[in-house]
């Protein structure tokens, strides 16, 4: 209800006309640009969706990737490339980080004197400090990398770099035993944050239990973790508080498929659903009922 | 002279209709040696009545319901288009009048457009304001510039915000929602305000026929679809919204009643007579439900009706003609009109306003359909985008 006096503009010189005819080829470019043809508008304005890539199948780099590239993200995580031990000075075998990592990071530990490591690349040592506690040392170099270390005595390097694809992990061998029963399963549901994925709960066969979450995907954010919760679907942040709970452990990723084991003196039996939980928010992020089997 | 604004057309009982000066009394603003009148709305003017509505529904979407534009964001729209509009109205006439229409624009575009990381509370956040601007601008040149046969024929907003929407795209705007919350009282309070000023205001400007002929085939259709299978995702649903639910948050939507009643009643831009509006109401459900059908995204159902107006604002000329009464459409022969239709065509074609009229009317609904196939707009709704999602 726009209503307004109309008047036709009584300038029809060139000017007008050269100017209609570039309102004109405005108007055609938007309608171009409006139909994002060859994703046209993304170049432009940007993605909010990430190039597909290859899920990680290991905590260890070593184990692969999959075949079926994704678009999900996960939470970035930290997964191992190599184990490295050696004593007093030397140049380590080479490792590779994947040009998709965002950082990675080398933990040392050693016993006697000082420890100084360096990668080849960076002028500046990643640690220089005094054995036996050294701080962790942090790179964004990626490629073949070779460190050199000089200490005094023994000294043990584990490199991990941070990525943030989904963990496809295959179910944990005492999951397939033929002593293991699934006794419980669910869906995820949303509480306050998006999510999907199938939870699956087994009592292995010595007794222990075990988690794992398949096709998974949760809003990603740090120091997420996984609870029990006696609540049979707990539907609000607030709800879920107002009802005992358990820690079953934390969740460092946020997509993919994950096996996780329950910490001894926890029974899932008499909790009744799963929750996903941000202590930094204090927020139910999802929750999944867990439908025990008679 | 401006015609139009302070006059009103009355149907007197067994006269012809007269035009009466209802004149409000004039005022005059002296800039220098230079006296400029200065014209303001007439109380009895519908857009008073629209822009407390929208108003109204504004405070709440502010106070209770969580709408996540700011008020600074809702400022530099209504700024923009009433300056715009004014210094227009000052060079072609010389006087300076109240920008009531453009006030409304620039509300309806504040109403309607969200930019991507506003969050509600933010008051003087000015985050995507150039996506605001860009939607009033948009509005006020097609207001403006396309004006075949010397008025312009696309609802100003609905312009605006359906060529923001598609060129901007999702990572950056998107429309509000349409599930406005529980169905609590900030809600009903808001359905009270609709419902209230839909009746307030389709009386006076004889709309209330059209936005029926919109609506049952609307329901109709939508029924249809959610009987047989149709759903979309949502971010703020878990999962598909599907069978009842579908059909209930699409045609209940608060967003579908305020684009119905209040947008689609612009009667500057609908069919004069009573059977072209209602000819006007059911074509843009049939063209609404015809582009949701494919829809698999929120964010492309709103884009999706707000397209289909578009798309019928291009055609209501012709919607006049056909929906004339077949005596008034062959009784009285117009001179001029003689030549045949493929030379009217190609004239009018030829006429850069015409031209860039019917790329519009295409190219919304057209654009709108391509929404469909968007996988990011998919991944946006469902919440997998990350923390960051534009939603």
């Amino acid at each position: 209800m726009e209503e307004d006096v109309t008047h036709e503009s009584p300038d029809r010189g060139p000017a007008h006309r050269i100017l209609s005819v570039l309102g004109l080829l405005a108007v055609l470019a938007g309608a171009v640009l409006g139909g994002n043809p060859f994703g046209i508008r993304e170049w432009v304005f940007g993605s909010a969706v990430p190039p597909p890539r290859p899920p990680a199948v290991g905590r260890e780099a070593a184990a692969g990737v999959d075949d079926d590239a994704t678009v999900l993200r996960s939470q970035p995580w930290w997964q191992t490339v190599a184990r490295l031990r050696g004593t007093g000075q030397m140049v380590t075998q080479a490792f590779t980080i994947g040009g998709d990592a965002l950082q990675w990071r080398v933990r040392t530990s050693c016993t006697d004197g000082d420890i100084a490591v360096e990668v080849s690349t960076e002028a500046e040592p990643l640690v220089a400090a005094p054995c036996p506690s050294t701080p962790d040392g942090y790179s964004s170099e990626t490629g073949s990398l070779s460190l050199r270390v000089a200490a005094k005595g023994p000294w043990r390097l584990h490199i991990e770099q941070q990525i943030d694809v989904p963990l496809e992990e295959p179910p944990l061998p005492a999951m397939t035993a033929s002593d293991t029963r699934e006794i419980a399963a669910g869906s995820l549901y949303r509480i306050e944050r998006p999510t999907f994925g199938r939870v699956r709960l087994y009592r292995l066969a010595g007794g222990n239990y075990a988690l794992r979450l398949s096709d998974f995907y949760v809003s990603p954010n740090v120091d997420l973790e996984l609870r029990f919760s006696s609540l049979q679907a707990p539907r609000s942040t607030q709800a879920f508080e107002g009802a005992s709970s358990v820690f079953v452990a934390p969740l460092d990723i946020t997509a993919g498929s994950l096996n996780f084991k329950i910490p001894p003196g926890v029974v899932p039996t008499e909790y009744r659903s799963l929750v996903i939980w941000c202590p930094p928010l204090n927020l139910a992020y999802a929750g999944a009922r867990l439908e025990f089997r008679a | 002279m401006v015609r139009g604004r302070s006059t009103e057309l009355r149907e007197d009982a067994g006269s012809s209709p007269v035009v009466t000066t209802d004149l409000p009394q004039r005022r005059q603003l002296v800039v220098g040696s230079r006296s400029i009148p200065v014209i303001f709305p007439n109380r009895r003017d519908p857009r008073l009545k629209l822009a407390a509505v929208i108003t109204a529904l504004q405070v709440l979407g502010q106070a209770a319901l969580g709408f996540r534009v700011s008020i600074a964001q809702i400022l530099v729209c209504l700024g923009t288009c009433a300056l715009v509009d004014a210094a227009v109205m000052l060079r072609r006439e010389g006087v300076l009048v109240w920008p009531a229409s453009a006030l409304l624009t620039g509300n309806s575009v504040a109403f309607i457009l969200r930019t991507s990381g506003t969050e509600h509370g933010d008051w003087w956040s000015l985050n995507g304001i150039q996506y605001f601007i860009l939607a009033c601008l948009l509005s006020l040149l097609s207001k403006y510039l396309i004006r075949p046969g010397g008025k312009h024929i696309f609802n100003p907003s609905n312009i605006g915000l359906v060529w923001v929407l598609l060129i901007v795209g999702p990572t950056k705007v998107f429309p509000q929602y349409l599930w406005w919350g529980p169905n609590g009282a900030p809600v009903i309070a808001a359905l009270a305000v609709i419902l209230v000023g839909a009746v307030w205001i389709l009386r006076s400007v004889g709309m209330v026929r059209m936005a029926l002929s919109f609506m049952v085939p609307f329901a109709l259709l939508l029924g249809i679809f959610a009987a047989s299978g149709r759903s979309f995702f949502a971010i703020w649903h878990d999962g598909p919204v599907e069978g009842a639910e579908y059909w209930f948050n699409i045609v209940t939507s608060p967003e579908v009643l305020i684009f119905v009643f209040f947008m689609m009643s612009d009667p500057q831009t609908a069919p004069k007579d009573r059977r072209g509006r209602m000819v006007y109401g059911a074509a843009t459900a049939v063209v609404a439900a015809g582009l949701i059908y494919f829809q698999p995204t929120e964010f492309g159902i709103k884009v999706a009706i707000l397209a289909s107006l578009t798309a019928v604002c291009g055609v209501v000329p012709f919607i006049e003609k056909v929906a004339r009464p077949g005596d008034a459409r062959g009784s009285v022969p117009s001179p001029g009109r003689a030549e045949p239709v493929s030379r009217r065509l190609t004239d009018s074609v030829r006429h850069p306003a015409v031209a860039a009229a019917a790329v519009i009317a295409v190219a919304a609904p057209v654009d709108a359909a391509a929404l469909s196939n968007e996988k990011q707009i998919v991944l946006i709704e469902r919440g997998l985008t990350g923390e960051a999602n534009p939603q």
